[in-house]
């Protein structure tokens, strides 16, 4: 597995193989608050590099997660329509949101520390 | 832009770790341990909200025919005792501010929100009516919640419901924002960290603005600036029950001509059977009627969400369906509380 990285948009991934894991940052489930909802894809659902994948309504407001990369949902993170808070207890751990096979590999993320220095 | 004004507990707050927002602004607390915790340490227990923000005016009880002229509720014939709730109207029948009185043998407290303050004041000033501004030498604190009334009586004594009490330490009454039963407590600046570790010794937990918004929102109460503006009267707003005034008052002939002709706005409670929410400014239609989100978010306690809605008339339908983001969302109209 290779290190976790980081999106301007505060989503992570962490690519393992042909396969890419993906959910929200610390800093963004902290800044949305308490997360409620989870609207998450189908498995087989294709999407580009930016696209909404999964919609997060929390408290405070409403964001979506944007594919890191092109992909093809192979497993969601069902536990989250019923624990939403997962994602605020555990974002980079039990709070992952889709598991995808990756179709185009882009490994441009940040890592941790570009990333910390970019929410600062 | 000024500077965000600051409550004398600000750096309270922040050794608390809570999250700061600008609201009306003051630099006030968002959240300490987070909304939801807090919305239900305040259904099954009780919490505490630094709600100094808000303007609190000390009126002469002389000119309470004044004041009530002002104000669509009876302020007049109440006793002395008692707590009110009551909007200030515009000649145009539309709320300037919904406030708090308290009253008492020699004076009125007017409690305003914080976005008012200042129009309220030049209200007052335009009808000649004196104020002393206690807003920068007091707090505001209000403890709120299902076990509130019990743990505050082993501080203080707990006036009736929608009564007021004072001593030489705390002017009080028994109302809230929340939907429980509790006591809103205007104190000196220098008495207020004593107060709030009595509190904390009894268990009650600090509140932010956050959950204040999902408790008044789930108990059906109204938030000046969405359900209550410049631009829509008391009856539009669905609070035809704050129109007491038997006397004449301000904006009277637009209320009354509401009342009778049911012609206006119309405000309506919503729910959603989704995991969306329809948050403030959603567009939404029910029965070819148009309507606009005031306010929306979950209710913590039903697990749905919940809001308001402004209607351009009164729809015949409780089927509406939300625009939000694109998507149809159905909902239904509401014409019970949200929590009975």
């Amino acid at each position: 597995m290779s290190e976790t990285k980081y999106l301007e948009t505060h989503e992570w991934y962490i690519i393992d193989g042909d396969n890419v894991t993906v959910g929200i940052s610390d800093y963004a489930q902290g800044e949305l608050g308490d997360i409620v909802f989870v609207t998450l894809p189908e498995v087989g659902q294709e999407f580009s590099k930016g696209d909404a994948i999964v919609e997060v309504e929390a408290t405070k407001t409403v964001a979506e997660a944007y594919a890191p990369m092109n992909c093809v949902i192979t497993e969601v993170n069902s536990t989250l329509e019923t624990e939403p808070e997962l994602i605020n207890n555990d974002p980079v751990g039990e709070g992952w949101m889709v598991k995808a096979e990756i179709k185009e590999m882009d490994d441009s993320g940040m890592s941790y520390q570009q990333y910390e220095s970019f929410i600062s | 832009m000024s500077e965000s004004k600051t409550t004398s507990l600000y750096d309270f707050h922040l050794s608390k770790n809570a999250k700061i927002i600008d609201f009306a602004g003051w630099s006030m607390p968002f959240s300490y341990d987070g909304t939801l915790k807090e919305h239900h340490y305040v259904r099954e227990s009780a919490g505490y909200f630094d709600v100094s923000h808000m303007g609190r005016l000390r009126l002469n009880y002389s000119q309470i025919d004044e004041i009530n002229y002002l104000i669509c509720s009876d302020l007049k014939n109440i006793s002395n005792t008692k707590a009110l709730y009551s909007i200030f109207i515009s000649e145009e029948g539309t709320a300037i501010d919904d406030v708090i009185f308290w009253k008492f043998d020699d004076d009125l407290i007017l409690i305003c929100n914080a976005s008012n303050t200042n129009k309220i004041k030049t209200h007052l000033d335009i009808h000649s009516i004196n104020y002393e501004d206690l807003t920068n030498s007091t707090d505001l604190i209000a403890v709120q919640g299902k076990n509130a009334i019990d743990i505050v009586s082993s501080i203080m004594p707990v006036p009736d419901k929608f009564s007021t009490l004072k001593d030489d330490k705390y002017i009080y009454a028994r109302t809230g924002y929340t939907g429980e039963d509790g006591l809103e407590v205007m104190l000196d600046t220098n008495d207020t960290l004593g107060f709030i570790s009595k509190l904390e010794a009894e268990g009650v937990k600090p509140c932010g603005l956050g959950s204040r918004d999902t408790l008044r929102l789930e108990a059906s109460l109204p938030l000046y600036g969405f359900e209550l503006t410049d631009d829509i009267s008391p009856i539009e707003a669905g609070l035809k029950w704050t129109v007491t005034n038997k006397d004449d008052y301000l904006g009277k002939d637009v209320i009354d001509y509401q009342i009778e002709t049911k012609d206006h706005k119309h405000l309506k409670r919503f729910k959603l059977n989704a995991k969306q929410i329809a948050r403030t400014g959603t567009i939404c239609i029910s029965d070819g009627v148009e309507g606009i989100v005031t306010s929306g978010n979950i209710s913590p306690i039903l697990g749905y969400p919940i809001g308001f809605v402004l209607f351009k008339s009164n729809p015949a339908d409780d089927l509406v369906e939300f625009d939000i983001r694109g998507n149809l969302i159905e909902g239904n109209l509401l014409y019970k509380r949200f929590l009975s």
